[in-house]
């Protein structure tokens, strides 16, 4: 339903809970996938990422009237409801230790499969595709812009899936999912001073992860 | 003013952040990196970082939950829209029969000691002709009353407190004619009224006028009570 797409979050919310299906569903379309990343991204699993999206929902359908605009945006609820289930999963399975994200070979093909979203990267480098370049730290120069991306883009998701939990949120939700300050704030329960020295000190553990590995691990030379 | 290695170490993080110190203060931190080489090295870090984590939201951007997890979640919404709106229904309509079987078993328990009653009292009234009850008057010597001699004494010796519309009760301007009986009800009876009922537990039955509309649908109740009983007590 178009109407139902260009209304805000506040007014689908009140259509919602007046019992109008199209409003729900467009909320959960526009609002879905940011939930999703984010448990996927504080989990590193799939499974556990769809059970968070959906108990999140869940939560909404069963009590919307919780949401309150004036204490923040609703992304930022969304979020704060997501974390409280993960914690609850955590709790529930004490086994489950959030693992690299993006079950991603870094041969750039991207592809991810299994319930895990890991990265089959080996600690302390990335697993070359063997063109023996040779480079290592720090901007790469003379690879294609696509294959650098591909290759920074796993080693920042594994960096990141090994965060500490606190920092670990901070940077995805303020840095991936671009919330503010004060939105970061509202869904991680603390002041805005907690949120910016979280961030700013996981970035920090980031820049340092990364100058560890090297970009690409340079592959032996025959007879090396 | 220029800036130091400690104020630039504090805000490289959020230069591109808008609303933040960071980002007001972005000329003067470019400045400084610019003249500072180590500084210069932090921020390329930043950049490089910043540069990786966009590519990283980029790239998972189309990332979301398979559509089983909305199908559920659709079913789960009608469920709870339907739960929601039945409970209402069906308590509404619970508590109508409760309160219409009360009054149809106080009432047939009540009516025909009452209309025995009215009779004897109309007897004696023509026979002595002094002081004929009026028409509510007729249940106030109700047969839980004390099996007095039924004159109009008693209902002098009471009080009752206005009459108040039961819920389902019709619009009082469209009442015609209709009667009021007398009867004992019990407190739980009371409260399914709607009346302030004190200890729920006590198994007393207090006496009541429950006015009935023509077709005898109950239409409102009044609590009564003795005088004389209260200052006995």
């Amino acid at each position: 339903m178009t109407e139902a797409v260009e209304l805000t979050d506040e007014a689908l919310i009140a259509r919602m809970v007046d019992g109008d299906e199209e409003a729900f569903s467009a909320l959960y379309r526009r609002k879905h996938p940011s939930v999703y990343r984010f448990a996927l991204r504080m989990s590193g699993n799939r499974a556990l990422a769809e059970d968070v999206t959906q108990e999140v929902f869940v939560a909404l359908i069963r009590d919307a009237k919780r949401f309150d605009p004036a204490k923040g945006a609703f992304a930022a609820f969304l979020f704060g409801i997501a974390r409280n289930h993960l914690h609850k999963r955590w709790e529930l399975d004490k086994r489950l230790v959030p693992s690299g994200l993006g079950n991603e070979s870094a041969n750039g093909n991207g592809s991810r499969n299994g319930d895990h979203f890991s990265i089959a990267i080996q600690s302390g480098a990335v697993a070359g595709n063997g063109n023996g370049n040779g480079a290592s730290h720090g901007p790469i120069a003379g690879l294609p812009e696509e294959f650098v991306s591909k290759e920074t883009v796993a080693r920042v998701r594994k960096a990141i899936a090994t965060l500490p939990e606190n920092y670990r949120e901070a940077v995805i939700l303020c840095d991936l999912e671009e919330l503010s300050y004060d939105e970061a704030a509202v869904a991680l329960g603390c002041p805005v001073g907690t949120v910016r020295s979280r961030l700013h000190r996981g970035r920090a553990i980031l820049m340092e992860k990364l100058e560890e590995q090297p970009v690409i691990q340079r592959a032996p030379a025959v007879g090396e | 003013m220029a800036m130091d290695c400690a104020q630039f170490e504090e805000i490289v993080h959020e230069l591109e952040r808008v609303g933040t110190q960071g980002f007001a203060h972005r000329a003067e931190a470019l400045a400084h990196a610019e003249s500072c080489a180590p500084c210069g090295v932090l921020l390329d870090k930043v950049i490089s970082l910043d540069f990786a984590l966009d590519s990283l939201a980029v790239q998972d951007a189309d990332e979301h939950a398979p559509a089983r997890v909305q199908a559920a979640l659709l079913a789960e919404f009608r469920r709870q829209h339907a739960e929601a709106a039945r409970p209402r229904r069906s308590y509404g309509y619970a508590a109508a029969l409760a309160m219409a079987a009360a009054l149809i078993l106080a009432v047939a328990i009540e009516a025909p000691r009452w209309i025995a009653h009215k009779t004897s009292v109309n007897v004696a009234a023509n026979g002595s002709g002094a002081n004929a009850p009026p028409k509510s008057g007729a249940a106030v010597n109700d047969a839980q009353m004390p099996a007095n001699d039924g004159n109009s004494a008693a209902s002098e010796s009471e009080y009752a407190t206005n009459f108040v519309a039961l819920p389902d009760a019709d619009d009082p301007g469209t009442l015609e004619g209709g009667t009021v009986v007398r009867v004992t009800l019990t407190r739980a009876a009371l409260a399914s009224f709607g009346l302030p009922v004190a200890d729920m537990s006590s198994t007393d039955r207090i006496p009541a006028d429950i006015a009935l509309s023509e077709d005898g649908v109950p239409q409102a109740i009044r609590l009564v009570a003795n005088a004389d009983l209260d200052q006995s007590n």
